[in-house]
């Protein structure tokens, strides 16, 4: 076994930065998600449009945010715009921006699939019964979608939670940031993950247990 | 190493090297009529590491590759450093020849170990003088005095330390993370915001991204910065948190030590003081002055 002695001492010690922690790292994805999916709504429907130059440029987003390491977006905001004299953002907002723009390439995608896959007929029907083309979308096409995209969005909302332990490279005070200090601090190496690991686990799960249930509610009709 | 049997060689360099031992040597053998080598050994300066390295005719050196402006590779490969000059002084005064010198590279931790198992001569890596370390190995005088400062940018607004102070919590400084780092920062600027990052890279970007005021780091690798870019980083001239630079020996060879404690003294004050000079403001970019003609150190 292992030739290690564990004090967790130092961890309740540090129980509240641990806990702010999650929360900011929570929040952010939260926030993150919110922005990208509005992103993601604008492009997808951008995709369809006829007018090419936009479609490209929504193409050239998605394959340029999706092809590079979140990490390097990261860097990019954080330390490259204020070389081209923008320094709107601090720290957590340029982090908040980044993870954004990144959930929004992804999200573009996701609800481009979501679009593609509702039944012609829906939409037939509802040009049958006169709904105006805004009314189609909004009472029809939108709710349809959301319920068919709902386990990705679920996945999504998992998937920037454990991202936004990135933001440790950029002084944000997460959790992977406060673990690290901690870490730093007291050598107790070991506690310091093992508590990050365990609260980023049981939060994610939760999330996850949470967003099933929304799933089983809201069911895609079959 | 001792009674082993000595040859021409080692009797021709006690005799002929400049080392002192020579002289008083020689001098010895004129009064009592016995062989050098026989008067070294009475003495008990044959097992000294003095007359190994002599013997050798090579200086082993511990140091380490990856810290600039100490001990660092250039472009090919190459050592170089201040920590690198001094040890080329040794070999120098040792073989007339600054190259016959071996470089062992190791980690800080590395340090002491490869002292007490004879693996290196003398270690040369920025070796700060605490009581404990003192304990087991021996330390040779000091050649820098280390500290914490500041880098700013060179368009910063903030000049002077005053300036810093001023600034109050407004005032953000980058740091690698480390163990009291914000203690570190505190004692020189005690309202400061301190943002930690994990690479030194990271923290310098930092500064240069405006994210950070100003950058803490020791205040040789400052000074290094602002020689290498004078246009881009500026420092506002203090340091705090004194630490002494020094080389250490292992322990229990006086005669060794004090050896090469002439050599650096006399690089600071005496006939190798150009070497020194060029290294502080190569390294540095400091101008250190000549010390004053007629009069010892104690006068100064």
């Amino acid at each position: 076994m292992l030739d290690y002695n564990f004090n967790f001492s130092v961890i309740w010690r540090n129980a509240d930065e641990f806990l702010t922690g999650l929360g900011l790292g929570l929040g952010m994805a939260l926030i993150s998600l919110l922005i990208g999916s509005v992103i993601g709504l604008l492009c997808a429907y951008g995709r369809t449009s006829r007018f090419a130059p936009l479609r490209a440029l929504i193409w050239l987003y998605v394959e340029f945010v999706r092809n590079t390491p979140l990490l390097l977006l990261i860097f990019f905001v954080y330390f490259g715009l204020p070389e081209f004299g923008i320094f709107v953002f601090d720290k957590v907002e340029s982090f908040i921006l980044t993870l954004a723009l990144y959930a929004g390439a992804y999200m573009t995608e996701i609800f481009r699939a979501g679009l593609n896959s509702i039944p012609k007929q829906y939409v037939e029907a509802a040009m049958a019964i006169g709904l105006t083309p805004i009314k189609r979308q909004t009472k029809v096409v939108l709710p349809v979608m959301f319920r068919i995209t709902l386990p990705s969005l679920s996945n999504t909302l998992i998937s920037l939670f454990k991202d936004t332990s990135l933001a440790a490279a950029i002084a944000v005070p997460e959790l992977t940031f406060i673990a690290r200090q901690v870490n730093t601090n007291t050598f107790r190496v070991i506690e310091a993950w093992l508590t990050a690991s365990v609260l980023y686990l049981a939060a994610a799960y939760t999330i996850a247990i949470a967003l099933r249930r929304l799933e089983r509610r809201y069911a895609a009709i079959r | 190493m001792k009674d082993k049997p000595t040859s021409m060689d080692r009797r021709e360099l006690l005799k002929l090297s400049g080392v002192s031992l020579g002289a008083a040597t020689a001098g010895a053998v004129g009064m009592v009529g016995i062989s050098a080598p026989a008067y070294a050994q009475k003495l008990g300066i044959s097992d000294s590491k003095l007359i190994e390295v002599l013997d050798r005719g090579h200086l082993i050196v511990g140091t380490g590759s990856t810290n600039p402006p100490w001990h660092f590779e250039d472009a090919d490969g190459n050592l170089q450093g201040m920590d690198i000059d001094m040890a080329r002084l040794l070999a120098k005064g040792l073989f007339d020849d600054p190259d016959k010198i071996e470089f062992v590279k190791g980690n800080p931790d590395a340090r002491i170990p490869n002292l007490i198992t004879n693996k290196v001569d003398i270690v040369v890596q920025f070796m700060t003088i605490t009581p404990g370390r003192a304990q087991q190995a021996e330390f040779t005088i000091p050649y820098y005095r280390e500290g914490v400062g500041v880098l700013l940018r060179k368009d910063s607004e903030l000049n002077t330390m005053d300036d810093l102070l001023a600034a109050g919590e407004n005032l953000t400084v980058s740091a690698l993370q480390n163990v009291f780092i914000e203690d570190w920062v505190h004692v020189g600027l005690p309202q400061a915001k301190v943002d930690q990052y994990d690479s030194i890279d990271a923290a310098l970007q930092a500064l240069n991204a405006r994210r950070a005021d100003a950058q803490l780091a020791d205040l040789s690798a400052v000074r290094w910065q602002i020689k290498q870019f004078p246009d881009r980083y500026k420092e506002p001239g203090k340091g705090w948190m004194p630490n002494s630079y020094a080389a250490a020996v292992k322990p229990g060879d006086p005669i060794w030590l004090n050896w090469v404690n002439s050599v650096f003294k006399e690089a600071m004050m005496g006939v190798d003081f150009p070497i020194m000079q060029a290294s502080y403001k190569k390294w540095f970019g400091l101008d250190i002055n000549s010390p004053n003609i007629g009069f010892p150190s104690e006068f100064s």
